[in-house]
Formats: C-alpha cells, sequence, structure tokens
C-alpha cells in the first residue's frame, strides 16, 4: 500500500499553513499564519475563502466536534481553532465565529474534541492543561506544569488525558483520586501524539527524529529507526490499521504494527499538521510553504486461495487469479473506500454502494446503495458478511439482500466497533458488550434477535477479542475469547444447564485465528504455533487437551507476529516487519473432521493409523468421547497410551443401562453435577449416593440417603472405613448425629447394595 | 600742472581718440584682453566639463554593467552552491526510497522464502504418498 500525493493547483495560503481538518468526506478546512481559514472542495480541486481571522491571530491547532455529521454531507459542523495569542474560538460550520475564549497565557499550542465531543481540551506554553464545555466554559484544570505542552490526546472513554511533558509522555485520569502514568518516550522533546481509539495504542513523535508506538500503559510496541528529520505531524487512521508521519518534505504511510509501507516525498517544506478522513483512505496536510496537500491510499493488495486483489487507482481493482493467470479489471463509478475478499466472494465498498463479487464471474457483481456513507469494516462469513457504520451492523447475503441490524446497546452516543470485538459465523454474531467490557452479546447472524434468552456470556476479565469458529451446525459453534491478561476462553454458543461454561483453553496467547475450513484453531504466542485440532476437547476430556494440540516453534516468526488468517492448511502470519509468512500445516487433521462429521469412524482410524500422529489419536480420542463412540475411543485411547483410560471406557462399555452408562460417560468427561441428577431423575438412587461416595462428597451422599430414606447405613458404613483409613476421628456433627443408635452391618448393607444393583 | 593731471585727479582721462574714459586707457585695454581671455577660458572648461560628464556617465554605465556581472556572479555561485545542496538533498531523498523499497524487497523476500519452504513440505507429503 502506498499513498498518492496530489498537491492541488489552487493557491494555498500564502504564509504556513498550520492545521487542516476534515469537515465532510469531500472537503477540508486549512488554517494558516496569513490569518485564513480555507476550505478546499476536493471534487473540484478549489480553495475558498471560509473565514478571515483578525491580524493579530495565528491558528496553531483545529479540531472539529465528532459525531455530528450523520449522512456526511452539508451537516452543520462545529470546530474549534486555537491561536498564539491565549485564545480558542469556537466556528459555526459558515465560518462565522461563534465564541472566543481566553485560555493561556502565551499561545494555546493543541485544542481537542473528546471523543463524545462533550468536553474539549486546550494546553498551552504555559504548561497548563484546561479543559472545557461544549459552550466554551472552564471546567478545570488539568495540570499545571513548568514545561510548554505540545500536544495532548483523549483517551478511547475520554476518561483520561495523554500529553507530551518535555521528553516524557503522561497520561492522566481526569478523576483526581486516578494514578497517573509517566514514562520518558523520547530523547528530544515529544512533539505530536495520538490515541487511537479502536484499537487503544499511542503513536508519539519527536526532536529525536524517531517514531514510536505505545500501548495504554505506557509499554514501547515499536520504535522507528532515526529519520532525516524531526517527526513534525503524526495521525492514526479513525480505523486504527494505519498511521501517517510526516517530517520536512516527507510522509510517510505506516501499518498499525510499526512497519512503514511506504515513504512519499514531496517539496512542500515540513507536514505541520496531518488529518485523516472519516473513511481512513485519505489524508490532508498542512505544508510549511502554504499548501494543502491531499494524499489517497492505493495498491492495498489482497490475497484468498488463487487470487489476488490490489487497488489499483481511486476508482478501479485489479483481480488476478495466479492459478490461469487470467487478470480481470473492475472500473466503479466512484472512490472505493474498503476492500475485502474472502470465502469466494470480493466486496468493495464504493463512497455511496456496495458491489459483491463472486470469483466465479467478476462481470456481474451484484450492487446496493449503501445506507450510510461511512462503513468503518467489513467481516465476511460463509453464507453472508456484515457491514459495520457509525450506527450499527447490518448483515448482508452475498446477493446483496439486508438479511439483520442487530441492535447493540451502546454506553455512550459512540459506537465503538472493531473487528476485534466483534466476530461473524455463519448462524452466530458475537460482539463484546459496549456497556460491559468483560461481557458478551449473541446474536442470530440471520434474524439479527439474540441467540437464546439474550443474556450476554460473562467473563470475570476485561474482553479483548472475540472469535467463533466458523463450520458445523450451531452445536459446533464455538466462542473463543481473549483476555486482558491474554487467556484464551472457550465456550460453546448453546448454554449448558442455564449457563454458558467458560472454560480456559491456554494463556499468553497474542494472536488467535479459527480455521475457516474446519473447526481448529490456532494461536501465537510469540514465535510458538499452537493449533488445537479439537479445541472441544476441553469439555470432552480436559486431561487429553494437551495431546490434541499441536506445537511448533518457528523462529523467523519473531516475536510479534500476528496471524493474518488461518486457511485450510495455511496459517498466515503477518512478521513484526510486516511481511507475510505462510507456514503450511498437516493436512490431516482436516481429513479426519470431516470423516468424523460423516460418522466414518473406521476411515478415522485408518487414517490416524496412516499418520501415526499422536495428536491425530488424541483429538480423536476425543471427538469419539464427544459422539459416545466409545470402540473408536478405546482404540484411540489405547494409541496415546492411556492406559486408565482405556480401562475406565471398557468398564463403561460393559455396563447395560442406558441411563447409567450416560452417567459413567459424563462422570468420565469429568462432568459430576450432570450424572448425579440424570441417575436421581430415573431413579437409581443408590448409584446416586454410591457416586457422591466416591467423589468423597460425603455430606451430598448423606443428604441423599436421609432424603431418600434409604442406604444411610451405607453412607455411615463408608465414612467410617474411610476415616479408619485416615486414622482419623468423626468431626462432622451431621454424622456424628446420624451414626447414633444406628447398628451397622455390612451383611445388611451389602445385600441391599446387590439388590439395588440388580434393580 | 596741466589740465590732464587735474581730470586725471578727478578720474577722467582721455584716451587717443579723444573720448573721455573713467579708466586709463592702458587698464581698460588690459581689461579689455581679460575678459576676453576668461571668455576663452569659461569655453574652454565648458568643453571640459562636456568631456568630463561624458566620460563619467560612460564610467557610470561600466560600473553599471560590472555590478551586473558582479550580482551574476554572484547569484550563479550560490547557485552552484545551493545545486550542490540540493543534489545533496535529493540524494538524500532518493537514498531514504531506496532503504523504504528495500525493507519492501526483504519483506518480500521473506514471503518468497516462507513460500518456497512450504512449497517443499508439501513436495515432501506428496512423495510420501508415492513411496508408500
Amino acid at each position: 500500500m502506498r499513498l498518492k500525493l496530489n498537491v492541488p493547483k489552487a493557491k494555498g495560503h500564502s504564509d504556513v499553513a498550520t492545521c487542516v481538518i476534515w469537515s465532510s468526506a469531500d472537503s477540508v478546512l486549512s488554517c494558516g499564519d496569513d490569518h485564513t481559514i480555507l476550505k478546499w472542495d476536493l471534487l473540484t480541486g478549489e480553495s475558498s475563502l471560509a473565514c478571515k481571522l483578525g491580524s493579530d491571530v495565528y491558528p496553531t491547532h483545529v479540531s472539529q466536534v465528532p459525531g455530528q455529521s450523520k449522512g456526511g454531507r452539508n451537516s452543520s459542523n462545529l470546530f474549534a481553532v486555537t491561536s498564539s495569542d491565549g485564545k480558542f474560538h469556537f466556528f459555526s460550520d459558515g465560518g462565522r465565529v461563534e465564541k472566543s475564549v481566553e485560555a493561556h497565557t502565551g499561545a494555546v499550542l493543541c485544542g481537542k474534541w473528546s471523543y463524545d465531543g462533550s468536553a474539549y481540551i486546550t494546553a498551552g506554553e504555559d504548561g497548563q492543561i484546561k479543559i472545557w464545555s461544549r459552550s466554551g466554559m472552564l471546567r478545570s484544570t488539568l495540570s499545571q506544569l513548568s514545561c510548554c505542552i505540545y500536544s495532548v490526546a483523549w483517551s478511547p472513554e475520554s476518561d483520561q488525558v495523554l500529553y507530551t511533558y518535555g521528553k516524557e509522555l503522561v497520561i492522566k485520569p481526569l478523576q483526581p483520586s486516578g494514578k497517573l502514568v509517566k514514562w520518558k518516550a523520547h530523547d528530544g522533546i515529544v512533539l505530536n501524539t495520538d490515541w487511537n481509539p479502536v484499537n487503544n495504542l499511542i503513536l508519539s513523535g519527536g526532536e529525536d527524529c524517531k517514531y514510536k508506538i505505545w500501548d495504554s500503559y505506557g509499554r514501547l510496541l515499536f520504535s522507528s529507526t532515526a529519520q532525516d528529520y524531526p517527526i513534525t505531524s503524526i495521525a492514526w487512521s479513525p480505523s486504527g490499521e494505519l498511521f501517517a508521519v510526516g517530517s520536512f518534505n516527507s510522509i510517510r504511510l505506516c501499518d498499525k504494527a510499526g512497519w512503514c509501507h511506504s515513504l512519499e516525498k514531496s517539496s512542500t517544506g515540513s507536514m505541520a499538521n496531518i488529518a485523516w478522513s472519516n473513511d481512513s483512505t485519505q489524508v490532508a496536510t498542512a505544508c510549511s510553504d502554504g499548501n494543502v496537500m491531499f494524499a489517497h491510499c492505493v495498491e492495498k493488495h489482497l490475497e484468498w486461495c488463487e487470487y489476488e486483489v490490489t487497488l489499483v487507482s481511486r476508482k478501479s481493482v485489479e483481480v488476478h487469479n495466479v492459478v490461469n493467470d487470467a487478470h480481470e479489471a473492475l472500473e466503479l463509478k466512484d472512490r472505493v473506500i474498503k476492500l475485502s475478499l474472502a470465502f469466494n466472494y470480493l466486496i468493495v465498498i464504493t463512497s455511496s454502494q456496495c458491489h459483491i463479487y463472486s470469483t466465479d464471474n467478476f462481470n456481474t457483481p451484484s450492487i446496493f446503495e449503501l445506507r450510510q456513507g461511512n462503513v468503518s469494516f467489513i467481516m465476511q462469513a460463509e453464507k453472508h458478511f456484515l457491514l459495520a457504520d457509525s450506527s450499527g451492523i447490518h448483515v448482508y447475503s452475498y446477493d446483496g439482500r439486508h438479511l439483520c441490524n442487530p441492535k447493540i446497546p451502546s454506553s455512550s452516543n459512540t459506537l465503538v466497533l472493531n473487528s476485534r470485538t466483534l466476530a461473524l459465523s455463519p448462524d452466530v454474531l458475537a460482539v463484546k458488550d459496549n456497556k460491559d467490557d468483560c461481557a458478551v452479546l449473541l446474536f442470530d447472524a440471520l434474524s439479527g434477535k439474540p441467540l437464546g434468552d439474550g443474556r450476554p456470556v460473562v467473563h470475570k476479565l476485561e474482553i479483548i477479542e472475540v472469535h467463533l469458529s466458523q463450520c458445523g451446525s450451531l452445536s459446533d459453534r464455538f466462542l473463543t475469547l481473549v483476555d486482558k491478561n491474554h487467556d484464551v476462553y472457550l465456550a460453546s454458543v448453546q448454554k449448558q444447564g442455564g449457563n454458558y461454561s467458560l472454560a480456559k483453553l491456554t494463556s499468553m496467547v497474542q494472536s488467535l485465528s479459527w480455521n475457516t475450513t474446519v473447526n481448529m484453531l490456532c494461536g501465537l504466542s510469540d514465535s510458538n504455533l499452537t493449533i488445537w485440532f479439537y479445541p472441544p476437547a476441553l469439555f470432552v476430556d480436559q486431561s487429553i487437551l494437551p495431546s490434541t494440540q499441536f506445537q511448533r516453534e518457528y523462529p523467523e516468526l519473531g516475536k510479534y507476529a500476528e496471524i493474518s488468517f488461518y486457511h485450510e492448511n495455511t496459517v498466515s502470519v503477518y512478521r513484526e516487519d510486516g511481511s507475510l509468512i505462510s507456514l503450511a500445516v498437516t493436512p490431516y487433521p482436516a481429513v479426519l473432521h470431516r470423516l468424523v462429521s460423516a460418522g466414518k469412524w473406521h476411515e478415522a482410524v485408518r487414517l490416524c493409523r496412516f499418520a501415526k500422529d499422536g495428536a491425530l489419536w488424541g483429538s480423536l480420542a476425543a471427538m469419539s468421547l464427544k459422539d459416545r463412540d466409545l470402540n473408536t475411543a478405546e482404540i484411540a485411547y489405547a494409541a496415546i497410551e492411556e492406559a486408565d483410560k482405556v480401562e475406565c471406557i471398557n468398564e463403561i462399555k460393559n455396563i447395560g443401562s442406558k441411563e447409567v452408562k450416560g452417567a459413567e460417560m459424563a462422570l468420565f468427561c469429568g462432568n459430576s453435577l450432570e450424572p448425579e441428577a440424570s441417575l436421581l431423575h430415573s431413579g437409581m438412587i443408590y448409584r446416586a449416593i454410591q457416586l457422591n461416595i466416591d467423589l468423597f462428597r460425603w455430606e451430598r451422599a448423606l443428604d441423599l440417603a436421609v432424603k431418600h430414606k434409604t442406604h444411610v447405613d451405607t453412607v455411615l458404613w463408608f465414612r467410617q472405613i474411610h476415616l479408619q483409613r485416615l486414622h482419623r476421628s468423626e468431626t462432622n456433627s451431621k454424622f456424628k448425629k446420624y451414626s447414633q443408635g444406628v447398628n451397622l452391618n455390612w451383611e445388611n448393607i451389602q445385600a441391599k447394595i446387590d439388590h439395588d444393583l440388580a434393580a | 600742472m596741466t589740465a590732464e593731471d587735474t581730470l586725471a585727479d578727478s578720474g577722467l582721462h582721455f584716451d587717443d581718440l579723444n573720448k573721455l574714459r573713467v579708466l586709463e586707457p592702458e587698464n581698460a585695454q588690459q581689461t579689455g584682453e581679460l575678459k576676453e581671455e576668461c571668455q576663452e577660458f569659461v569655453g574652454k572648461i565648458a568643453e571640459f566639463q562636456k568631456m568630463v560628464g561624458s566620460f563619467i556617465s560612460i564610467t557610470n554605465d561600466l560600473a553599471q554593467e560590472v555590478e551586473k556581472e558582479k550580482m551574476k556572479a554572484i547569484g550563479s555561485r550560490n547557485m552552484l552552491r545551493s545545486i550542490a545542496k540540493q543534489r545533496e538533498s535529493e540524494q538524500k531523498q532518493l537514498q531514504a526510497l531506496i532503504a523504504e523499497k528495500k525493507n519492501q524487497l526483504e519483506r518480500l523476500r521473506v514471503q518468497q522464502q516462507a513460500l518456497e519452504k512450504q512449497e517443499v513440505e508439501q513436495n515432501e507429503f506428496i512423495d510420501q504418498f508415492s513411496t508408500t
């Protein structure tokens, strides 16, 4: 991907241009030291005078109230300009000054609206940071420091503020009781910072000619090499996928991991300010020679199976089929905003329409008009896809039919959706709850209605990523959550016993992906790739889970690699430096999955014998156990040398009664509550009691016996033996109470047991 | 004392043509000569001035010419210097671009390497079938 630069022929500012902002999808406002605000129309490339400022007003920064521009065009926007005379000015869209407020002594260097548009923050040469209300009333003075503050940024929730302090960066919560985070960021003065609301990462650029990426705890994720000139401006794209770095005569387009997509040179002097358009495809920069330069992203490249798709220019897309070397050129009416290629469909979003191309036929796309121009991302599943915009999410089928619009409750008036906190599968849609960071909401992907009773899956820690398995029926649908500690939890989307059962799969995973064709999961921690051939093994036999996974270290992956996709037998991984590495994984598990889902156990066993792979046997064991195919399970467990389990399975196999067999199976799978309930339900009181005795749940056993008025003596007898073996005396008052006056006779008990077992 | 002397005392003289004069004839004659000489001198001076004037204007023209040439020389000297600088910055820019392309090349090389490795693995996998 690269930026295509365009310096308009229209006259710019006669002095240094200091700041720019996008007022809509096609127009930009720029301020300059010639005391003017110019409005640029991108369609015609013309500039017009929007406002003339006083001759003593030198604008320093401009910020627009967010979340107003519904529909994008011709909305009434409020923007604020800070100036070097210590004031800030609120402007209406027409360029009329609504209000000027005396804010700082010395110049105001930066002013930004919070994401909800309710607060405005200014920082000045006097070292003060002040927060103002929408109407321009002073709310509070956040800090008073000894040196000037060059840049401030709001946190995604607008409850913290990031600012530069000399060579340091500081995160200060608005709550006075909150803890201050402060760290040395650069060797020179930090000139610029930005904090992205989508990926929650912080960017900084300094006089030491470096740009760096930090997480919200101040940990360094990326540091560039020293450039030729100081970094004068830096800006995240709203989608959080890219960022732009401005310096003297150059602008850089970088990936969120830090590596550089492209470097473009111009002769317009230093880039004083960079602004991204809302759709993250275009950039406007204020240059020190007075020009305003525009750039848009081209040459975005996508791959899926044998297809390669490239955005050649603003309005044309090229498709290359690698297998037969066929080229297709797709011309579109409008500017392309988003591209997505998966599951044999190419989706192209332009500024007004959505085009869906099947890879079988690129000539006749399904086209529909977008409800809202501003699509923030596309997510595809096998049968349908999802478009997210500021109003919510819409699910469409591949023939362009609108399927549903799930109602997602939002905490504030801004809806933060991104591809990490949202997952789409053929039947279920999972979205992280905006109100509660620890909850995930599930929806039916086709109807948009909440799944089941609509209660969320609740975890005890903050969730950062949500994934769904992609294949099979609803009973094969599993939700994986990655929490703040990077632990991975697995849950079936179907409730068990009225609750979602979350089970921990593994810990310390930095990237996770489900296979698109088979329900396998792969995770990456450092340079270790782990593939879980059968993740539901966690619910079948937790102890066997380690032997259903494949683990291998790939030193070439480096530290911060990220899985791009896991399709068929290939895992594609983005390395820290941006190179795409594809790793081949064994094709057997996929074959095994297919055989098992078709019920071909014999073939499955033969496959495992042929492949001679422990992980494959382990997976087969778990699969057969899940489907209660005991013969296969016995073979599989024997193959991975789990003698105790083979023994146990043998025993279960010999049980005649269906209920007891079921209960024993459930017990084997580590589930102790369900078998007891099912045994009681089918009237097998003694077995239920014996089950509790076997599990050393003495009180429960006694309670059951007392409740059903049978086998009290049995429980007491076994308890006595148990205590004798441990050389302990009875301490439990309940047992003391019931053992009084009871004569324990083993022969009687034995007879009763034999009678019950025979029944 | 003659009448002439008396007249001379009162400042009157007679010349040779017996006209009455207030100056002594000799003086008058010398004065006349002086006047002529002066006129001649003035004429010569005027001519000189004219010549000097033209000389000055020629010199001025020359000075201007020289100044112009001098500025030109300085300008071209500066230009030469700035071109060197410009070249240097252009070179720097190109080097930065080259470095970027190199990074890109490296990325692609790594990708190719990974793909080749995958190909080898897949071939091995296929061979496994053909041998068994």
